[in-house]
């Protein structure tokens, strides 16, 4: 998980729950390809604004946008310094509050362990525990994933009294491929009219009471389209 | 012992209607503020041990017992509740005091809890002193001060120099290096904070261990000034007897009122002492002498009352009788009816600020300058010329028919309002997405501001003009939207119409009541209190605002606070008098329905607030 979206996730996001977040893997048949993973704030502009011009809240800081850009670009640095990872782009829109990271990787391990020696670099802490787990298995031609754990356990601390802006905030997750898709087992999950990107999407009250509803195993055709 | 613990100790501590002649004698007469409480009512109300149970007596036990004396609270003080308790504050050049005098019961008692005291003096003029670090206690018969004496850093600054430098030393910072003070940029986070605060040193001894470094230097003469300066307060209190009560009549007279509480503030004092005016005080005396002339009388006295489901505070602003002019002509302002009717009745919060400052400003020009216009300074002349000059050429018709000075506000709880938002939307083919402007809705506190205005035609041309600069702002007929005006999301609405000018961002008020509420403005009942009251009027209620409170933004213990307050809260008023050239009265009302003491009642406030505010 990225050190934009720990930023995120433990300031805004926890005190503000109306929130879109679109998970995107595009994955060649080599196992390499580009992860895009955006947030978007806009919705809940009024209530991530108030609470920048707060010095804490809830017992807690709340940072500068200038220590989160500098907070950013060192992750894109550390992240770009990685084995296998390479075209760190972070775009970050202070206006609307919306931050898109993309990255393109050789194989969902490189990809997996680049964000997790990252993180763990910048947080100070030797391990995680949160960062243990793998979301993503790729034997090329099926596709195993999920959400990172961390994303599931930050959402699993939002606040229950916030339930109907836990049902405006959306997780989509969309995977796609270069051959086409043969069949997934997630029975929500939709395919692509091209049949080349499955989508799965929830609201974030859903995915706070289950957090296996976007797991998802995509099996490819084998022959190429 | 900080000066808010020593306030929560009052707080906590009130009320009586009897009292004993003896804590007050006790209260220097540096003290520029002073709070007093009558403890046994209060005591009749709330019993000590119900009061040691709220949550702010956490702190202030933290203050008053040390690691020895854990698990004592206050009722082991040893406190005599038959007098009052008395805390103060004062700031002079040199020092500033704080500390409370109080009755003692059981000087045992208070030696259990204060055991780090040692005796100084055994009979200094018929009283015992005690001292720990910067505090001192002081028994005289059977009332004590427990008093902290701190000089100013500026003082404790200004004789540490002086001594350094005559004794041929060179400036003690040349040692700091230039790369010390370059700054990366980095934030510095709390672990790497601690790692490098672990590699500094305190500062380095002396080659010759018989001559002091200038820090120790600086404690030396800190230590020296703080005795000096503890020496004069006894001196002037025990021995000569002279203290706040005997030495200011205004205090001496407040002191002996029947109320619960007494609130005591000498603003021309705090005037005296105010560091900014250091400037005034050395290149310019005889303008710093005149300025204090007119803030000389301007102190604000208080009582406090407890009575049955209500808490009153009468405040008294007096002051002499140049400023008091001032305050007269400003005062005297005819209400503005039409404020009454932008102010809907369902509002949790408003007020009323009624003041005519063409008349003040007017007024403030002919005493004003004749004192500016005796300074004989080259710098101020300029200044009284480009005044002169000012005053002779702008439009002051115009000035003052844009802002009269009168203004008003109000609360009106949190709204849903219109909002714009980037969503995403996806392609079915590929499901590739893409970014859209969409409408959105967000909750925001409803807040409204107006002023009186004889000049409409003014902020007309002004926005006109802007709206021709930027497409953010657009007449919209009855009022002008200006979006995105709050928080880069929201829109502001000006409404300029019937003699006012009204900032709103209730798109409500804009859009259907621009020429007022209707039937839906303020009741007649409050309308009345509004006009009755003087310059200003306020009210608000405490129950409605907390049920429109953004509870969202707090933890649950603060949100259990605040729900426990729902239901029992009640309403605050502030009512003003005419205002003379003597002084202006202020009335605050806190009113509320419910069967437990006015006593209970607003320690349980006292307590939310703590609470909700720590």
């Amino acid at each position: 998980m990225p050190k934009l979206i720990f930023i995120l996730f433990l300031t805004l996001f926890s005190v503000s729950s109306c929130i879109e977040i679109v998970d995107d893997l595009s994955l060649k048949s080599d196992g390499s390809g580009t992860f895009k993973y955006s947030i978007n704030l806009s919705s809940s502009k009024i209530k991530v604004n108030s609470i920048l011009a707060l010095d804490s809240i809830d017992g807690k800081r709340v940072p500068s946008i200038e220590e989160i850009k500098q907070k950013i670009q060192q992750f894109v640095k550390t992240l770009d310094s990685q084995n296998g990872l390479s075209n760190v782009k972070v775009e970050e829109n202070y206006t609307d509050f919306i931050f898109k990271f993309q990255c393109d990787f050789t194989s969902v391990l490189t990809l997996q362990e680049g964000l997790k020696q990252s993180i763990v670099i910048l947080s100070k802490e030797k391990s995680l525990t949160q960062l243990e787990h793998n979301w993503l298995t790729w034997d090329g031609n099926k596709l195993v994933r999920s959400i990172p754990e961390i994303t599931g356990k930050k959402i699993n601390e939002l606040n229950d009294s916030d339930i109907e802006l836990l049902r405006k905030g959306t997780y989509t997750s969309i995977t796609r491929f270069d051959k086409a898709v043969e069949k997934c087992e997630n029975q929500a999950a939709q395919l692509s009219k091209s049949k080349m990107a499955v989508m799965v999407k929830t609201d974030t009250y859903r995915l706070k009471e289950n957090q296996d509803i976007l797991e998802n195993t995509i099996y490819l055709t084998t022959s190429k389209n | 012992m900080k000066f808010k613990s020593l306030f929560l100790i009052a707080l906590l501590l009130n009320i009586s209607i009897l009292f004993s002649q003896s804590s007050e004698y006790l209260i220097p007469k540096d003290a520029v503020t002073v709070f007093s409480i009558n403890n046994i009512s209060l005591l009749q109300k709330v019993s000590v041990d119900e009061l040691i149970t709220y949550d702010f007596m956490e702190e202030v036990h933290q203050e008053l017992f040390d690691g020895s004396t854990t698990g004592k609270t206050l009722k082991d003080l040893g406190l005599d509740f038959n007098q009052k308790l008395n805390v103060f504050y004062g700031k002079g050049l040199k020092n500033e005091i704080s500390g409370f005098s109080f009755g003692v019961k059981s000087k045992e008692q208070l030696f259990n809890v204060f055991d780090d005291f040692e005796i100084l003096h055994k009979d200094f003029h018929g009283a015992q002193v005690y001292g720990s670090f910067f505090n001192n206690l002081i028994i005289r018969n059977e009332s004590a001060l427990l008093i902290r004496v701190e000089p100013t850093m500026e003082f404790i600054d200004q004789v540490t120099d002086s001594i350094w430098y005559s004794r041929g030393n060179e400036s003690p910072f040349d040692y700091v290096q230039q790369e010390d003070l370059t700054d990366d940029g980095e934030i510095m986070d709390e672990q790497i904070y601690d790692e490098n605060n672990e590699q500094l040193a305190f500062p380095e001894a002396s080659d010759d261990p018989n001559v002091k470094n200038y820090y120790e230097l600086r404690d030396s003469v800190q230590q020296a000034i703080q005795l000096e300066q503890l020496d004069v307060i006894l001196h002037e209190l025990i021995e000569k007897k002279e203290n706040l009560t005997t030495s200011d009549l205004r205090f001496g007279e407040q002191i002996q009122h029947d109320s619960e509480g007494i609130f005591y503030m000498d603003n021309s004092r705090n005037l005296e002492k105010a560091n900014g005016l250091w400037y005034f005080q050395t290149i310019l005396p005889t303008l710093y002498q005149d300025i204090q002339e007119l803030y000389t009388g301007n102190v604000i006295l208080g009582d406090m009352f407890l009575r049955d489901n209500s808490v009153e505070f009468v405040l008294d602003a007096r002051y002499g009788e140049k400023l008091g002019s001032i305050y007269e002509q400003m005062n005297d302002s005819r209400f503005d009816k039409n404020v009454l009717k932008y102010i809907p009745e369902s509002s949790t919060g408003y007020f009323t600020y009624n003041i005519n400052l063409r008349k003040a400003y007017e007024k403030a020009y002919d005493v004003v300058m004749p004192i500016l216009m005796d300074e004989k300074n080259a710098q101020i002349a300029m200044n009284v010329l480009t005044i002169e000059l000012l005053n002779e050429y702008i439009n002051k018709d115009a000035l003052f028919g844009t802002y009269k000075g009168s203004m008003f506000g109000y609360f009106n709880g949190i709204k849903k309002i219109k909002t714009k938002k980037i969503e995403f939307f996806y392609n079915e083919e590929t499901f590739e997405y893409g970014e859209r402007e969409a409408e959105a809705e967000e909750e925001m506190p409803i807040f409204t501001l107006g002023i009186s205005i004889d000049r409409d035609d003014i902020p007309e041309k002004i926005m006109k003009h802007l709206g021709r600069l930027t497409s953010k702002i657009k007449n919209m007929g009855d009022y002008w939207r200006m979006d995105n005006a709050i928080l880069d999301a929201a829109p502001i609405y000006l409404i300029n119409k019937n003699g006012l000018l009204i900032l709103t961002n209730d798109e409500d008020l804009a859009v259907n009541h621009s020429n007022g509420y209707g039937k839906e403005k303020l009741a007649k009942i409050n309308v009345k209190k509004a006009k009755k009251s003087g310059f200003m009027y306020g009210a608000v209620d405490i129950s409605e605002t907390l049920n429109r409170f953004p509870t969202d933004i707090l933890n649950p213990r603060q949100n259990e606070m605040i729900q426990s307050l729902k239901g029992k809260s009640g309403k605050l008023e502030l009512t003003s008098s005419e205002t003379t050239k003597s002084h202006t009265s202020f009335n605050i009302t806190y009113a509320y329905e419910g069967k437990e003491s006015s006593a209970k009642h607003l320690l349980d406030l006292i307590n939310t607030i703590y609470v909700v505010s720590k």
